[in-house]
């Protein structure tokens, strides 16, 4: 099968939406409201043609100025007129009528503009639906206009005006006869708004389908974030923790012992508890223990920014700057309010791809359910998606994830029904004794290992850490059988008393 | 920018002489790569037709501005010629730099209008731009 000729966007991230890019000669509508980023788009597709490609490129205007595009160009850092000085973009301002008119004679003098500079990309700013009052076929208007860019061989882009919000409403005849479309839209989320892109239909090649975030960052363009759910490629989806021998330590002193040595590569561990019980001191020991190993550990952290994590690190008697410093730490802190998922997964992407963590602690899960809904499809869908990240690039991750019970638990993960996902888990309790709280830790869950569920009481010492006690008292309980209960199921069990001996008379 | 200033700028340049001929300088400064119809550079600018006309043929002439060859279709393509090495084009970029704020366009419209009329002082309100008198709009057709 021949491979299509792509022709790359050069935006960031939009070609790996389009799979390569868009097919050469392709005529893509870019559809949306105002405001939602068609010209930006629409430029940035000539900008990195001619800058990146050596493709020159055309931009037909019809409203905005030239000189008002230069200067929002210049915001981006893209010299558009450093471009038209070399011959490698020529930017035309006419009408919409005389550009219609001008596609259908092949002597045209704008047309002729375009062949001067070898153009091989244009970008037609502005189009609008023809209302059906002035009577005319806008379909078979569009056809016309399109002819004319295939007769030119130029792979173009137009953007269409479109007042509707609801994108079922917003089909436009022309979107039938456009090779591509893509929709933009700007949707609230909250407070907030949301800027997302859709490849709704490409001739000739396959893209990922669904809205996938965007964002129009200044000094650089468009950047657009594959949504989370989206397939990332057989590599990802067939990642496992296959390695049954290899175990990666925990850094607890004593919690190895109950992890049969430390946890399996790759595996996903859960530890659950509530706030203040060690969970973060558990995963500063976890990400030093791989840094004094020389394996590279990463720690994403949404609720504590990173000054407040080397304070935390230090009270515990690891200096974790100096593990930064030799790049054996990569700590990464992104604030969870008005997350982005899409984006926050891509950063998280490239990072591992880079930064390549043989280690990684995510503190805390529970706060992406704040941002993402806890009961909403999406959190399950990026937990997902994480995981299989992490597994793909064989990485051994631990999620800290907040119960809000205070003493015990009825459910581990409350609303998050994610412990299918899994590997393992380790409940971290407060148990009352007397007049204090002291930590207790319970291994509930090790996929693939034996694990006992006893409870085990830890301790966190200034200076030192967290450490799972000695349990001397494990020879004085005597295991007695389910038959020596009663009321095991309703959960509320009791010792079933000695049977009784009738009296002899 | 004093008056004297501007009026050296334009002794320098030689061609501008109307308001129209600054109009449509500063459209094609905004615009270096038009394709329109006369009438329609007519509406964008604010002039009557006969005046354009006589404008893009002084700018032509200058050599400030070339349109695309005499065809048989009423609209040309314009570009706005910009050699900022030669000095003429260094006098058209400060001229231009004056006049693309309102107070400037406005002075260099008096003193154009002083030229014509050195009888008339440059005091007191600017006059009219533009001797348009009411005349149907052409609605441009949508995209078709």
């Amino acid at each position: 099968m021949p491979e299509p000729d792509l022709v790359k966007t050069g935006i960031k991230g939009l070609d790996e939406v389009l799979f390569g890019g868009i097919p050469r000669g392709n005529i893509t509508l870019v559809a949306g409201t105002a405001g939602t980023g068609k010209t930006t788009l629409g430029v940035e597709f000539v900008y990195r043609g001619a800058r990146q490609f050596n493709e020159p490129g055309v931009i037909v205007l019809f409203e905005v100025a030239p000189d008002k595009l230069i200067r929002d160009a210049a915001l981006f850092g893209w010299d558009l007129h450093e471009l038209e000085r070399d011959g490698r973009l020529k930017m035309i301002f006419t009408t919409r009528q005389l550009f219609q008119q001008e596609l259908q004679r092949a002597d045209s003098p704008l047309l002729a503009e375009a062949a001067e500079i070898g153009a091989r990309r244009i970008f037609v700013d502005g189009l609008v639906r023809l209302p059906e009052s002035t009577g005319g076929d806008p379909r078979d208007a569009f056809h016309l206009l399109a002819e004319g860019l295939h007769r030119e061989n130029l792979t173009a882009m137009l953007t269409l005006e479109s007042t509707f919000t609801d994108p079922a409403a917003a089909r436009a005849p022309e979107e039938f006869v456009a090779d591509t479309i893509v929709r933009l839209s700007i949707e609230p989320v909250q407070r907030a708004v949301l800027r997302s892109l859709e490849v709704v239909k490409s001739r000739g090649h396959e893209y990922a389908l669904g809205r996938h975030t965007f964002r129009i960052i200044n000094g650089q363009g468009l950047e657009v974030y594959r949504r989370v759910q989206a397939p990332r490629g057989l590599q990802r989806e067939a990642g496992a923790a296959f390695d049954p021998t290899t175990r990666v330590t925990t850094g607890v002193p004593g919690l190895d012992e109950l992890v049969n040595g430390g946890y399996f590569v790759a595996s996903t561990t859960l530890v659950v508890g509530i706030s203040g019980a060690g969970k973060s001191v558990m995963a500063l020991q976890y990400i030093a223990e791989g840094a004094r190993r020389g394996e590279r550990s990463l720690m994403i952290t949404l609720d504590e920014p990173p000054a407040q994590v080397l304070r935390n690190a230090h009270a515990i008697g690891i200096d974790l700057k100096s593990f930064i410093d030799r790049g054996l730490v990569h700590l990464w802190y992104e604030p969870p309010q008005e997350m982005e998922i899409d984006r926050h997964f891509a950063q998280i992407e490239a990072i591992v791809e880079t930064f390549r963590p043989r280690r990684t602690v995510i503190d805390s899960l529970s706060t992406y359910g704040s941002s993402l809904g806890a009961t909403e499809r999406s959190f399950r869908d990026f937990f997902h998606a994480i995981v299989a990240l992490m597994k793909e690039h064989q990485i051994t991750a631990v999620y800290n994830h907040e119960n809000p019970e205070m003493l015990g638990m009825s459910s581990m993960m409350g609303e998050f029904k994610v412990s299918s996902l899994v590997d393992n888990i380790i409940l971290m309790n407060w148990v009352e004794l007397g007049d204090s709280f002291r930590h207790a830790l319970t291994v509930a869950k090790m996929r693939a290992m034996p694990t006992s569920r006893t409870t085990h009481e830890c301790e966190i010492v200034n200076g030192q850490g967290m450490k799972v006690l000695p349990r001397p008292l494990r020879a004085v309980l005597p295991v007695v059988p389910f038959a020596g209960y009663l009321g095991l199921i309703s959960r509320s069990p009791e010792r079933r008393p000695p049977p009784s001996v009738p009296e002899t008379p | 920018m004093t008056p004297k200033r501007i009026g050296d700028l334009l002794d320098r340049i030689g061609c501008l002489e109307h308001p129209c001929d600054l109009d449509l300088l500063l459209f094609f400064n905004r615009h270096p790569q038009a394709f329109l119809k006369s009438e329609r550079l007519a509406e964008y600018v604010g002039y009557d037709l006969p005046q354009i006309q006589r404008s893009l043929e002084t700018l032509m002439t200058a050599g400030l501005l070339r349109q695309s060859p005499e065809s048989t279709r009423p609209a040309r393509l314009y570009v706005l010629t910009r050699s900022s090495s030669s000095p003429l084009g260094g006098w058209l970029s400060s001229l231009l730099r004056i006049a693309a704020t309102r107070e400037g366009r406005l002075a260099v419209i008096r003193a154009l209008k002083q030229r014509r009329s050195p009888g008339l002082t440059g005091g007191g309100e600017p006059e009219p731009v533009a001797n348009v008198g009411p005349r149907p709009r052409t609605l441009e057709e949508p995209h078709a």
